[in-house]
């Protein structure tokens, strides 16, 4: 056979075997039974002390069930999700960290229609207040339930060092600028922000928002219906440098951008403390006593305090998070799974593990272990005003686009108006989408 | 005292080619049937995705379903309307593309240079199989291993940074190295350098021991000096081996991720991005899928010429190893 036919052939080949396997594989698998009769599969990103926790409750189920699940810890949740369900082997349910993401999935159809399942609006109105209830729903039909809850809106401080210092727990945005000029005055560094962790940034960002935006225009501005150029955006941003800048941040602005989220919980509450104030969330106090430093007293040497207020007209809302549980496949061990989380006996055994403030309005206070925790469900229970965490809200990547643009402000306060700008087109074209 | 293969010269090249042209319908049948195996595994698993990747790019590819056609679309927003891309708009250029051209003249070069001058010194002194092992060792580590060392080794505090431990010591302020845009991609580069040179310096030291020490003692005892030596003698004797090293490394360095990933995410911002990371980003993180098989697809096309030249020089008249 002369050479050019032999590659001719072998091409042909080739090319006959890649177009069987076109047409073969051109129809999407079924849905593989994951999980064998009388066990569910259920995948979540939480490890560690937080993925102790919810094995607590999956035990309480098992007890009370009999049926077994098996936990799956995705660090990297959303890319796994993505391709387990474009595999078609996605879990029976999934803990989703973000709104956005959640009705991504329903739009694409991945995720089932909860209304069908047993979870009516009124089955859910006995454990739920309406804010939670909406935040799982998607063009009217429920698609999640809120499975955990926590305010974004505290400050950690030391009460032992205010007390050394002679400072007192700062209500007012003016009285938090103040002590943190009394403490760089008294030599130290006053902030450590993780701000490695864009959405750190985006946590200060929306506290500041919705108090000296309001929160009307918080809602509108997360939903695309207010432009990122409005000039209450960038009042916010200068706000948010006035205190995160080189002065008062401990290694500065660079030093802040190479410093992650627990990095910066240990700057302040480490062994070799640098810095004495620290804005995230209600699980930076499990995360601090957990891993941090086991050797923090709760009330003495670590406590938290909310966001002190900016616009006395609009208070002190609560920005916070949570993460809603949506279901793949519609199963007998599936709908006992979801009862279970939403109902008040599985918030108690989570709350008591001190990880998590539960949203279900059932759980009573005392169910928390420690002060840390108390405090931070009293805020999320008494809050007359509550806003989910924005950046979780945005659709697709805009709210990390969101963080890497926080990230950019820090550096260069002096580009507000243009990086502004440039993101609305971003935002515009991922809201259309 | 080894002169290496030798090399067969063009004719006897040329007589075997016709040879096998002329092979009977038999013999030809029998080669295909042995070579099927992998023609299956390559077709399946190299060709169909490739092809598969390219369709996707013309696609919106939500989900990665071939759900709405839409031609060019996502090269052209690629290629001009996405900064953390391509920015033609900013002196110097930027963007994960522009990133990824720095990463092959730096790391190349560094990788090279280094691995060069160590294979060089290291064959002159007595502990030299020490040396050698502690540039490997580096290499046996997981990649991802690497970037979790060398961010700890780069933490802006003093008291965990290495480097910042020193240069506190000495009495500057402590750098973010990997929290500034202005040094982070040069400092993945370096915790990279310190993963690849041992493969560079092994290959061009077993290079260079292939040389004939007669060539080396002729032109020392004619008056040549040291510099000159390796200039005019080493370097092109072990041109191939080089070759062969530098085109590794290109290619490594257009598919880099792993460290990337592990130590900033493409960060801060997205002045860290590499094309591999868009890629991965785009497909998973943001689901368009259709848009990430566009970055492949660019990916593959920046490989394609480098293959193209490495396949011609293998073909080339002079068959060595």
């Amino acid at each position: 056979m002369k050479r050019s036919k032999l590659s001719a052939l072998t091409l042909a080949i080739m090319l006959s075997v890649a177009a069987t396997l076109a047409t073969t594989a051109g129809a999407r698998p079924d849905a593989k039974t994951g999980a064998s009769a009388n066990s569910v599969t259920v995948l979540s990103l939480w490890g560690g002390a937080e993925k102790d926790a919810f094995l607590k409750v999956l035990a309480g189920f098992t007890k009370k069930t009999g049926i077994k699940v098996q936990y799956e810890t995705a660090r990297d949740f959303l890319p796994v999700i993505r391709t387990r369900v474009a595999a078609g082997n996605p879990p029976d349910v999934a803990i989703i960290p973000r709104p956005g993401v959640l009705a991504d999935l329903a739009r694409e159809g991945a995720i089932k229609d909860l209304g069908t399942m047993g979870m009516s609006k009124g089955s859910l109105q006995r454990n739920y207040s309406k804010a939670w209830i909406d935040l799982g729903t998607v063009d009217g039909k429920i698609y999640g339930i809120a499975a955990k809850a926590n305010s974004k809106s505290v400050i950690w401080y030391s009460p032992a060092t205010f007390k050394e210092m002679g400072l007192k727990v700062p209500k007012t945005w003016a009285q938090l600028l103040a002590v943190t000029k009394a403490i760089k005055a008294a030599g130290e560094t006053p902030w450590a922000v993780g701000a490695k962790d864009s959405w750190t940034l985006t946590d200060w960002f929306e506290n500041i928002y919705v108090r000296s935006g309001g929160p009307d225009k918080y809602t509108a501005l997360f939903s695309g219906k207010l432009s990122f150029a409005d000039p209450s955006v960038a009042t916010a941003l200068r706000q948010m440098t006035s205190i995160i800048n080189d002065d008062y941040v401990a290694g500065g602005i660079e030093g802040a951008l190479g410093t992650g989220f627990v990095d910066g919980i240990g700057r302040v509450f480490g062994t070799n403390p640098d810095a004495h104030l620290y804005m995230e969330g209600g699980f930076v106090g499990g995360i601090a006593l957990g891993d941090v430093n086991p050797k923090l007293k709760p009330g003495v040497t670590i406590q938290e305090a909310p966001f002190p207020t900016i616009n006395a007209r609009f208070g002190s809302p609560v920005v916070g998070g949570g993460d809603l549980a949506g279901a793949f496949k519609d199963t007998p061990e599936v709908r006992a799974l979801l009862a279970y989380l939403s109902s008040r006996e599985a918030g108690k055994i989570w709350v008591s593990t001190g990880a998590i403030v539960s949203p279900n309005k059932n759980v009573p206070a005392s169910a928390y272990p420690n002060v840390l925790v108390r405090a931070e469900a009293k805020q999320v229970a008494a809050a007359k005003v509550f806003r989910f965490d924005g950046s979780d809200l945005l659709p697709g990547s805009l709210g990390e686009d969101w963080g890497t643009l926080l990230q950019n402000v820090i550096q260069k306060p002096g580009d507000i108006n243009k990086l502004l700008s440039d993101f609305q087109k971003k935002a515009v074209k991922a809201f259309k989408a | 005292m080894s002169q290496g293969p030798t090399p067969v010269p063009a004719s006897e090249v040329r007589g075997r080619l016709r040879r096998l042209a002329q092979a009977s319908p038999w013999e030809a049948t029998q080669g295909l049937v042995f070579v099927l195996p992998a023609l299956v595994i390559l077709a399946t698993f190299l060709v169909y995705p490739a092809i598969w990747t390219i369709r996707l790019s013309l696609d919106r590819g939500r989900g990665l379903r071939f759900e709405q056609w839409v031609g060019l679309d996502n090269y052209k927003e690629l290629l001009t309307d996405d900064p953390s891309f391509l920015d033609l708009h900013r002196f110097p250029p930027q963007g994960a593309l522009v990133n990824n051209l720095k990463w092959m003249v730096l790391y190349t070069g560094l990788c090279i240079a280094l691995g060069l001058v160590l294979a060089v010194l290291a064959g002159r002194v007595r502990y030299e199989r020490l040396v050698k092992a502690s540039v490997f060792v580096p290499m046996s580590i997981a990649a991802t291993a690497v970037g979790v060392i060398w961010l700890f080794v780069y933490s802006p505090d003093p008291h965990i940074g290495l480097l910042n431990a020193i240069t506190t010591r000495l009495g500057a302020d402590p750098v973010s190295w990997v929290g500034r845009e202005s040094t982070v991609n040069y400092a993945i580069i370096v915790a990279y350098v310190w993963f690849s040179a041992g493969f560079a310096m092994v290959v061009l030291s077993a290079a260079l021991k292939g040389i004939s020490t007669e060539i080396v003692e002729a032109a020392r005892v004619d008056g040549a000096g040291e510099w000159a030596v390796f200039r005019r003698i080493l370097m092109p004797m072990i041109s191939l081996p080089l070759a062969v090293v530098a085109v590794w490394l290109i290619i490594n360095v257009i598919k880099v991720f792993d460290v990337i990933y592990i130590m900033t995410r493409g960060g801060p911002g997205a002045s860290s991005r590499v094309i591999a990371y868009s890629m991965f980003f785009e497909t998973f993180e943001n689901g368009r899928g259709g848009y990430g098989a566009a970055v492949a697809v660019v990916m593959l096309l920046l490989i394609v010429p480098i293959m193209a030249l490495n396949v011609r020089r293998f073909r080339s008249e002079r068959v060595t190893t």
